[in-house]
């Protein structure tokens, strides 16, 4: 059986630029959540989010950073990262092997909205020409293959907050069935503009942002939970077939093994625990654990008022008395949307690693309605469990659940 | 600066290349410029120049020197040059 290892990760991200500065955050829970300034803001109403702190430079020279959209340019960036981190040598490999699966919730956000302003605001119908190229969905994942000439199987996802962690889980399958060595997934979103933010605005879900602390606004499991705060970065990993990585001498971050895919089918916006059981009793069927190998949850956790509980009843319904430590680092970064799976895995893969758990922050008053075993204000650390999961729900109802486990975990089974 | 000291400093930014050492005369493929930076790239020229290069003349332009000439045709037909 090809079992499939982590060996490269990068990491773009309202809690820093890279993975140590990511990980780092999470462990003294230090929050990237902000004021959005007002040139973001606009008349949206929204008050905070967890913005990137971005320069295209040195990465990418000014008339190239121009020519890519920002969620592009938190792709590229966050793939660089990660192959360089897997020390993979791609002018030996065989790049017929090596492929690109790729999630993003909505594409090239601000090369759309750009147009649209110009055309419907200031009646400028003369576009640019890469308008297209730049703001269609698979753009990010299509510039991170062509960058590093991956010309093995592609696949870009898009069901909304679980995209990235479909990417993930698919990448998975697909090195596992054979039709690709390695593959570098991921996800990314860039969408903070000023019209997106006013969507958003209008579904009344977001936070209305704590004015006296910023940082502080999303508490998910919190009595005080007011909604979901918005987020952006990426996060890419090079997964490989386990035994080509242990030849070649990898550092192994951890194995992926378990992988569920559901839909609620029963609301575009409303989460159904039966869906998202499916999903996590899937995962743990697929990586062939008991709920009791799992030590922690990294959780969807968006702290809005309906979807922490139905979560909580679905982990309760799935683990049962197992019991797994239970945090939601959106607290932290806020919602990644399509990027957050991956972000989200990043973080897990904390606790896989070095038995960190990063915590739900600001959970002070933590919800008796939501019974879990929380890591709640501070990080933790435990004995490094044998596996984690991460939990990612997106609307439409399409749910998405990975698992990853100790590279120390034996091979036969 | 002439039209085509223009059009060279306008390929360099946008491809990041230097622009002493362009030959106007290099077929644009040679120079690192595919099909659709090159349109990209039109529409920066048209932009400098408050020009427009019609459809059917871009397909012939094969060189910075064939875009210099239409550049120069169209100035001078607007009465710009």
């Amino acid at each position: 059986m090809r079992r499939v290892a982590i060996t490269g990760i990068g990491v773009i991200s309202p809690l820093g630029n890279n993975l140590s500065q990511f990980h780092r955050s999470l462990a003294e829970a230090r929050s990237g959540i902000r004021a959005l300034p007002a040139e973001l803001a606009q008349g949206s109403g929204v008050k905070v989010a967890g913005l990137v702190d971005w320069s295209p430079a040195p990465m990418f020279k000014d008339a190239e950073a121009a020519n890519l959209d920002r969620v592009s340019q938190f792709a590229l960036a966050a793939a660089a990262e990660a192959l360089a981190a897997s020390a993979l040598d791609l002018a030996a490999a065989d790049r017929n092997r090596i492929g690109v699966y790729w999630g993003t919730g909505m594409g090239g956000g601000h090369a759309l909205e750009g147009a649209y302003k110009q055309v419907y605001g200031a009646g400028e119908w003369r576009l640019r020409p890469l308008t297209v190229v730049m703001a269609m969905s698979n753009a990010a994942g299509s510039n991170v293959a062509v960058r590093y000439g991956l010309r093995g199987p592609f696949a870009n996802f898009s069901t909304a907050c679980s995209s990235s962690a479909l990417a993930l889980g698919e990448a998975m399958r697909a090195i596992a069935a054979g039709r690709a060595d390695a593959i570098v997934a991921g996800g990314a979103e860039a969408l903070l503009t000023p019209g997106t933010l006013a969507a958003w605005q209008a579904l009344r879900t977001l936070a209305p942002g704590d004015a006296d602390n910023p940082a502080a606004s999303c508490k998910p499991f919190d009595r005080r939970r007011a909604g979901l705060v918005l987020g952006e970065g990426a996060a890419a990993f090079v997964l490989e077939e386990e035994s080509q990585a242990r030849a070649r001498g990898a550092r192994i971050h951890g194995l992926l093994t378990g992988y569920g895919n559901s839909c609620d089918a029963v609301h575009m916006s409303r989460p159904d625990r039966g869906g998202q059981m499916r999903a996590m009793q899937q995962a743990l069927a697929d990586a062939g654990l008991a709920p009791e190998d799992i030590g922690y949850i990294n959780a969807h956790g968006t702290a809005t008022a309906v979807g922490d509980v139905v979560e909580g009843e679905a982990i309760n319904a799935v683990f049962g008395d197992a019991e797994p430590r239970v945090s939601s680092t959106k607290s932290l970064h806020g919602h990644l949307l399509g990027g957050a799976g991956a972000l989200e895995l990043a973080a897990a893969l904390l606790a896989l690693q070095e038995g960190l758990l990063a915590p739900t922050a600001f959970l002070e008053q933590p919800d008796p309605a939501i019974r879990l075993r929380h890591v709640a204000l501070r990080a933790e650390r435990i004995a490094p469990p044998r596996a984690v999961m991460s939990n990612s729900f997106g609307f439409g109802g399409s749910n998405a659940v990975l698992i990853a486990e100790r590279a120390a975990a034996p091979a036969a089974r | 600066m002439d039209t085509l000291g223009r059009i060279k400093e306008l390929a360099a930014k946008e491809f990041s290349i230097d622009a002493h050492g362009l030959d106007p005369a290099a077929p644009l493929d040679t120079l690192g410029i595919d099909s659709l930076s090159f349109i990209e790239f039109m529409f920066k020229v048209e932009e400098e120049f408050g020009v427009s290069v019609s459809d059917e003349d871009l397909k012939a332009i094969k060189t910075l020197a064939d875009l210099e000439r239409h550049v120069a045709a169209a100035l001078s037909a607007a009465g710009k040059a």
